[in-house]
């Protein structure tokens, strides 16, 4: 494995520590509680009060929570759903599960689609806008409310990156009938597996969702609608309970490293940082830029021992799974020009200040150079 | 008390284990499809005889999967029983194809010689369900598929270890289809499940779609799942693995013991065939008359027991709202009114089976 100076998961550093997690993760098992068990219970209620909703469901991936949020609003096949063009391949996976159609709206520079484009994509079949909180930035949620309500149509929230982001003081998770969040290792707030949760202030809604993750289970031996297998583990719960207190600290943090990135960034030309504005409160799932020369300068933090990425190289609505959409290159300008000019950088709350310095010298340094 | 299974127990043996295995993959921090999954499924593949085994998030997933691409879809039907768990039934709706029921045998297995009649032009594929870890009688029913070139998938969720003919469950069709759910004899710590295939087109598919249908972190080719079984519970389970061919001795040995113990004409146990190896996820037998009061009396004298499953499919709401038709399964019906679940996990005491068989003999005597 490459020794890398600025790596970017942070997960062993996490975990190094994990006494105490273990200790509850050995109860769970002693107590053969797997699948919908207390700890998952005493999640549930954590994570809604964390983000400010009535009810909480945890499943078993973000992806899930998208389908099954999608399946207890009544999506169905032959229905469209708006969502953004640059999102991952989950929150098109989900829509395409239910055999929905994913129709794509372009992006703001900011990464987050562009509501004043929505409108022109609604027709007779669309049965749900989903705005995507990409790279942990908040879609202006106000304005698409307005969009929602006139047209009565619901919104879904992909919150999988964007658990902690608000817009106007009002966090994502809380504008939609359903926010959608992911528990991957990957995220914000994590599990050791996959793992979602769906936010709901709706009890019809919170109730057809407990069905739908269980098999559409009343009792043990009754179904009334065909539902999905897709439980957070109980065992998963149990570390979500003893990480959960940490979100709001560690959001900070990355706030924190995203600003003095943002300050020494604007001093070089060649990178363009999008624009911050001040209602969408932006949690920094990932820190991504626009950089000149994008792919060199990628290559140079990479021999540099800097682990970047990029997040995503190819539009979705050109990957070989949508070709049945019949999209063709140039249909969302601002989301290919992202694709080519984006970078990420490692954010995240481990990071220390001489690391921060380091990718900001290397990326000076390259420019410097060429 | 006689509790009908006992994970705790389970849990409180290996518990030293499990956390150790936690400790490592936590050093490494590979939680999704890291390679102790790699190494699972190799130790399933030699222990089945199987070519391809892909890991996933839990039995339903699996036959949602089988069923995908083996190209089941709308309008398609799916030959299968009621008297099932719901998940085989909600994989074949989920597609958007639909599921014909055939009757049962008195071993609660698809009768295969109501197969055909079921046939019409709309039929992809035939999905036997091995209830209770009893391999369905495989022989006719593979016969009939090569006749109308059908596929077959195995739901043997319940069946790991099982054999017929002396090979392995879910090694017979196209794609067989396991759980590895707490309350399965080879169980995780949460929801998992796997398939098993010789077919490398097969496997390569599923492991595609288990992990978004992406073919590496920035392509997709095909829209797919999240499915994919954690890397924790794998590292547990290639230590559990080795318990295995204990529990299922084990599990048999009550099976035995029942059968020797249970005297009472009131009583029947559909028999082990010498075509079957049997791993008796659940022990289940057909009480003639007075189910419900005997299931009293048994909770009276605390021995806790199951009905697996009391309601057949087509009597469910969710499948009388969805489909109108009328389904004649006179077996399936009568058996969900006699059938009942006994305990037989691997901590059972000899005594134990001695005390249920005879309350249950007692119960029948004393009218």
């Amino acid at each position: 494995m490459k020794r890398w100076k600025v790596r970017y998961s942070y997960l062993p550093q996490q975990f190094k520590n994990i006494d105490r997690i273990l200790k509850k993760v050995s109860n769970v098992v002693k107590s053969g509680d797997f699948t919908l068990g207390r700890e998952l219970l005493t999640f549930e209620k954590k994570f809604a009060k964390l983000i400010g909703t009535k009810f909480s469901v945890g499943v078993n991936s973000g992806t899930d929570a998208i389908k099954l949020s999608l399946a207890a609003i009544g999506v169905k096949r032959g229905d469209e759903v708006i969502t953004a063009a640059n999102t991952f391949v989950a929150t098109v996976g989900g829509i395409c599960e239910l055999g929905a159609k994913p129709v794509f709206v372009d992006v703001l520079d900011n990464y987050c689609l562009d509501t004043d484009k929505i409108e022109e994509k609604i027709t007779k079949k669309t049965k749900c806008i989903m705005p995507v909180h990409f790279t942990g930035y908040a879609v202006n949620m106000t304005k698409l409310t307005l969009i929602s309500k006139k047209y009565k149509i619901p919104i879904v929230e992909d919150a999988c990156q964007g658990i902690l982001s608000s817009f106007n003081k009002k966090n994502s998770g809380t504008w939609g009938v359903a926010g959608c969040f992911s528990l991957h290792p990957l995220k914000n707030l994590n599990v050791w597996s996959d793992g979602g949760v769906v936010t709901t202030n709706d009890k019809k809604i919170y109730e057809k969702l407990k069905l739908l993750r269980n098999h559409g289970l009343i009792n043990r031996d009754e179904f009334i609608i065909t539902g999905y297998n897709s439980r957070l583990d109980t065992i998963q719960a149990a570390v979500g309970n003893c990480l959960i207190k940490d979100v709001k600290k560690l959001t900070n943090q990355r706030i924190l490293n995203a600003t003095y990135y943002d300050q020494n960034f604007s001093q070089i030309k060649q990178l363009k940082i999008p624009k911050r504005y001040k209602e969408n409160k932006n949690v920094f799932h990932l820190y991504v830029i626009y950089a000149e020369n994008r792919d060199g300068l990628l290559r140079y933090c990479l021999n540099k021992g800097i682990e970047c990425k990029i997040h995503y190289p190819k539009p979705l609505y050109l990957q070989e799974g949508l070709k049945f959409l019949g999209h063709k290159k140039g249909d969302f300008p601002n989301t290919d020009f992202q694709c080519k000019n984006i970078i990420s950088f490692p954010v995240d709350q481990y990071l220390k200040k001489k690391q921060l310095d380091y990718v900001i010298q290397t990326v000076k340094d390259f420019y410097k150079n060429s | 008390m006689i509790s009908f299974v006992n994970l705790t127990k389970q849990s409180e043996e290996e518990k030293k284990d499990i956390i150790q295995s936690v400790k490592s993959v936590l050093k490494k921090s590979n939680f999704i499809l890291g390679e102790e999954n790699i190494k699972l499924e190799k130790l399933i593949k030699k222990y089945t005889k199987s070519k391809f085994c892909a890991l996933l998030n839990s039995g339903t997933d699996a036959l949602t999967l089988a069923l995908h691409v083996v190209g089941i879809k709308r309008g398609d039907e799916v030959i299968t029983v009621s008297n099932s768990f719901i998940a085989s039934v909600a994989s074949i709706v989920h597609l958007g194809a639909k599921p014909i029921f055939v009757d049962v045998k008195d071993d609660q297995n698809m009768d295969p010689y109501k197969i055909e009649s079921k046939i019409t032009k709309k039929t992809k594929c035939i999905m036997p369900v091995h209830l209770t870890g009893r391999v369905c009688d495989m022989s006719p029913i593979l016969k009939i598929a090569k006749k109308y070139n059908l596929k077959v998938i195995e739901d043997a969720a319940q069946a790991f270890g099982s054999k017929y003919q002396n090979k392995s469950a879910g090694t017979f069709g196209d794609i067989g289809c396991f759980s590895l759910h707490p309350l399965k004899n080879f169980n995780s710590l949460g929801d998992g499940g796997l398939i098993l295939t010789d077919s490398k087109k097969f496997y390569e598919r599923i492991i595609k779609l288990r992990n978004h249908g992406i073919k590496n972190r920035n392509y997709v080719d095909e829209f797919g799942y999240v499915s994919r079984f954690d890397t924790l519970m794998a590292s547990i389970l290639v230590k559990r693995f080795k318990k295995l061919n204990e529990i299922i001795k084990k599990r048999r040995n009550n099976a035995k013991l029942y059968r020797k113990f249970i005297t009472t004409h009131e009583v029947f146990i559909p028999a082990e065939t010498k075509n079957e190896f049997n791993t008796y996820h659940t022990f289940v037998v057909h009480i003639k008359k007075k189910r419900n009061q005997l299931i009293e009396h048994l909770k009276n004298k605390k021995i806790m027991t199951a009905i697996h499953y009391p309601i057949p499919i087509h009597k469910q709401k969710a499948f009388v709202n969805k489909f109108k038709e009328k389904n004649h399964l006179p077996n399936t019906v009568d058996q969900s009114n006699k059938i009942l679940s006994l305990p037989i996990n691997q901590f059972l005491k000899i005594k134990e089976i001695k005390y249920i068989s005879e309350t249950i003999n007692n119960f029948f005597q004393k009218k």
